[in-house]
């Protein structure tokens, strides 16, 4: 098994950007593919509403509900396994002054409290005096393929990592229009003595492009600059709809393709 | 009608801050650019699905 050199340029729960070297642009595809289709979330999935009086149609609260992410513990349910969620709510009474009570994703009552939904003040729908939302919902254990309610990353993507070197200085007379760049750079220790704005560089240093607004002439004022793609280093930036932590949903995306590189391998062996 | 739970585009979920964004910008006087800043709605996709949302259940809800 061959070891992938992983290094964080942001780390957080629900966001990150790492760096992964020395991986080919399909296995960087792979990746960003099972992290969407291949690592499986709950997400409610059937609906047996006892009272609907609100303005909205049965199957329009049950489309705001499968939307709702529902954290998903690693390693405790199987694909297909459902949980019982319920939700009653009811509008605001004669003696209250409201004019209208919102049903939230933190009033859906969970029978297992593994699974429960992951943000607390989506609004699932408003009720008016008189109006009344009861009802038992089956939150199902599926992948992002079978259906978008159960992708646990969001806006999942990869870039090249791009070198900046510094070939020159610009001409007295160049025109000075903005070098527009966007992911993260590799610095290079020649351009050290030119740095313009925030820290200095050096070699080999990441530097995502927010750092500069995303223009190479703030860092490097006055340098004519090369920009190259790093062969084969991909930098992934990973965020999550609050199901798994980012953490979870890459090695669980990883541990997917794993089991089916092994599963393959078994499959042809003579 | 409701706000929508999710960005159509990017599946962020974008629902629960719409109750903030309305009181602070909507509502109140704050500028919609820096209140969804805050709310760390970055991209446009999602930025769209709060700037042009418009709650509809007050003027449906006579009707019903």
């Amino acid at each position: 098994m061959q070891d992938y050199e992983v290094e964080f340029v942001e780390r957080g729960d629900r966001e990150a950007r790492f760096l992964v070297r020395d991986i080919t642009p399909a296995f960087a595809n792979g990746i960003r593919r099972a992290m969407i289709a291949d690592v499986p979330t709950f997400s409610v999935d059937e609906l047996r509403v006892v009272e609907n009086s609100s303005v909205m149609f049965d199957e329009q609260i049950g489309l705001r509900l499968g939307l709702v992410p529902l954290t998903t513990p690693v390693d405790e349910f199987e694909v297909g396994d459902t949980v019982t969620l319920s939700l009653d709510v009811q509008g605001p009474g004669r003696e209250e002054s409201t004019e209208t009570v919102t049903a939230y994703s933190g009033d859906i009552v969970t029978s297992d409290p593994m699974v429960e939904p992951a943000d607390e003040n989506i609004p699932i729908i408003d009720l008016k005096p008189g109006q009344r939302l009861e009802l038992e919902a089956d939150a199902v254990l599926d992948r992002g393929r079978e259906h978008a309610k159960h992708q646990g990353g969001v806006a999942v993507g990869y870039r090249h990592l791009q070198r900046v070197e510094v070939v020159g200085e610009k001409g007295e007379f160049e025109d000075d229009e903005p070098h527009i760049l966007r992911g993260v750079i590799e610095e290079q220790e020649a351009a050290h003595a030119s740095a313009g704005s925030g820290g200095e560089p050096r070699n080999g240093e990441l530097v995502p492009t927010e750092a500069f607004d995303h223009d190479l002439t703030n860092r490097y004022p006055g340098k004519d600059l090369e920009v190259v793609d790093v062969p084969n280093a991909f930098v992934f930036h990973v965020e999550t709809d609050g199901s798994l932590s980012v953490d979870e949903l890459v090695t669980r995306a990883v541990d997917s393709l794993r089991g089916r590189a092994e599963e393959l391998r078994d499959a042809v062996q003579l | 009608m409701m706000v929508p739970v999710r960005c159509f585009t990017c599946g962020n979920v974008v629902g629960e801050h719409w109750e903030e964004f309305k009181t602070r910008a909507k509502e109140g006087d704050e500028d919609p650019e820096t209140v969804l800043d805050e709310l760390g709605v970055e991209r446009h996709c999602c930025r769209r699905m709060l700037v042009s949302h418009k709650d509809l259940v007050d003027i449906v809800a006579p009707y019903q």
